[in-house]
């Protein structure tokens, strides 16, 4: 449907519709992220003997995070007076766009897509680039020691685990031909789940992407024993939200696109359970995605700033380095694919 | 002429391009300009996509507003980060006319250049998987400019870490 209207000649109608169809889907993001805050809150708190939220909504606290939000949002404004006025409204703006962007180019199920890009897996690496670029400006408006050590470890960070975060995806890529998301999952279809065949890629993709969204124990940015918050230090009430919002949004669109890559996204694992529809395999895959991280969260201590480094450029990158050499010659030995 | 969503597109992102550019210039903290390049180089990606040149427009998002603007501001930030520009007046009457010459003589001549150029007949497919015909024709017609061009870059990579190394002895001869 979105490419017919792709096509369609402009108009005031045209824009509406994917005004309302973006809109629709802020909201649907917006509600992930309600309760993926919940439910990190809770597993995190059964996993470490304690209860978690249950006063607000019920049993559950289903409705903490929505109480939660409403105080950020009538919050007071603060700016510091010695902040870099324009590039301190600006930086959250700049660090929360992008996120929402991503999530544009992944297949949720074989119709449920946005833009089917012939570059999708580039595109999404790109444009999650240019969040930093608000992190730093972040770091940098606030005009605070703390700020701008913590912009400078996440800035760091992310321009390293880029990196193998890319060259272990060229695996995939060098297997199905094709930098095509939708593509991408049609040959799992024909040859089966990608975390069977790179199991390697998984492992340092699965590490890069935690790194990437700042999760414990890559957490070194928003270290709170050390540096108070980081980048956001200076933040509070709505603008604080936004850093918030994006560091969800980055994990909802990283958890999708790790199921999109290695557990065959919308594909059921065998024939015969085909007839449950193909989002709601997504949704498993993706719950499952999403509870590893947060189980991380409750299990690893955090790296040192030296050692997150070196782990990315002497262990990670060898390794997705090693795995490319290694597809390509089983690619051409064996002639699977 | 006809009113197309793409002309529209085309218009904001070549105003947006260009008001990046003119901020670049007269900005006067150094951070705010290299802000005002992002916003330049994510634009100047936007044309590439109404191109329908998606591969060329995503690396320039990867390459130009990633890597390169934060290896600036990471420089900027770790040298004279504060310094700022001192707005300055000189020049008379004179050389402000001949400077409004000069940008219109630009302009008429680039105009009269681009207006009626023609490149013939290009091939229809070129936008059609853009990436593999890009990699195709990287590694059959232009195979020995490439591989100068990684020998050169292992140069300068293997150069940055030798000069780096230095520093570090010199560093260390004076504790």
């Amino acid at each position: 449907m979105i490419q017919d209207l792709l096509h369609s000649s402009p108009g005031i109608l045209n824009f509406g519709i994917f005004f309302v169809l973006a809109l629709l889907f802020l909201f649907v993001i917006l509600g992930f992220v309600t309760y993926a805050i919940l439910a990190e809150r809770k597993v995190l708190g059964f996993m470490q003997g304690r209860i978690g939220p249950n006063h607000l909504g019920g049993r559950w606290g289903l409705l903490q995070t929505v109480a939660d939000v409403l105080k950020l949002l009538v919050k007071e404004d603060l700016i510091p007076k010695a902040a870099d006025r324009p590039l301190f409204i600006l930086a959250p703006v700049i660090a929360f766009a992008p996120s929402f962007i991503v999530v544009a180019t992944i297949p949720f199920t074989d119709k449920l897509q946005f833009a089917d890009l012939n570059v999708g897996l580039l595109y999404y690496i790109a444009i999650s680039g240019i969040s930093i670029i608000g992190t730093l400006m972040a770091a940098w408006a606030s005009n605070n020691k703390y700020s701008l050590i913590g912009g400078m470890r996440a800035a760091a960070q992310m321009v390293s685990y880029e990196i193998p975060l890319v060259m272990s995806g060229l695996g995939i890529v060098l297997l199905t031909g094709s930098l095509n998301l939708n593509e991408i999952v049609a040959q799992q279809q024909e040859a089966g789940w990608f975390i069977l065949w790179q199991p390697i890629a998984f492992v340092v993709f699965f590490i890069s992407a935690t790194a990437e969204l700042y999760r414990v124990p890559f957490d070194l940015a928003e270290a709170e024993n050390e540096l108070v918050a980081g980048f956001h230090t200076e933040y509070s009430g709505f603008r604080w939200a936004m850093f918030m919002l994006s560091e969800y949004v980055y994990m909802f669109a990283m958890a999708s696109l790790i199921s999109v890559l290695f557990l065959g996204g919308w594909l059921p694992p065998f024939e015969f359970l085909g007839f449950i529809p193909g989002a709601v395999w997504f949704a498993l895959k993706f719950s499952l995605v999403v509870y590893i991280l947060i189980w991380f969260r409750a299990t690893f201590p955090r790296l040192r700033a030296d050692q997150l480094m070196e782990f990315a450029w002497k262990v990670l990158l060898p390794v997705a380095l090693a795995n490319i050499f290694l597809t390509a010659l089983l690619k051409e030995l064996l002639s699977i694919f | 002429m006809t009113f197309s969503g793409e002309f529209l597109a085309f218009i904001l992102l070549a105003l947006v391009a260009i008001s990046g550019g003119v901020l670049l210039l007269n900005l006067t903290k150094v951070v705010h300009m290299v802000v005002a390049l992002v916003f330049t180089f994510i634009s100047i990606a936007g044309i590439y996509i109404l191109l329908s040149a998606e591969f060329l427009a995503v690396v320039q998002v990867l390459i130009y507003s990633g890597a390169i603007s934060i290896i600036m501001l990471f420089g900027i930030m770790l040298t004279k980060h504060n310094d700022e520009e001192e707005a300055t007046a000189k020049g008379g009457k004179w050389r402000k006319a001949f400077l409004l010459l000069g940008v219109l003589a630009f302009g008429a001549v680039f105009y009269a250049g681009i207006y009626n150029l023609d490149f013939g007949s290009t091939p229809v497919a070129l936008h059609e998987n853009n990436a593999e015909q890009i990699g195709i024709s990287l590694f059959s017609d232009y195979v020995i400019p490439f591989e100068l061009m990684s020998v050169l870059l292992l140069v300068a990579f293997v150069g940055a870490i030798v000069l780096s190394k230095k520093d570090e002895e010199k560093e260390g001869e004076k504790e």
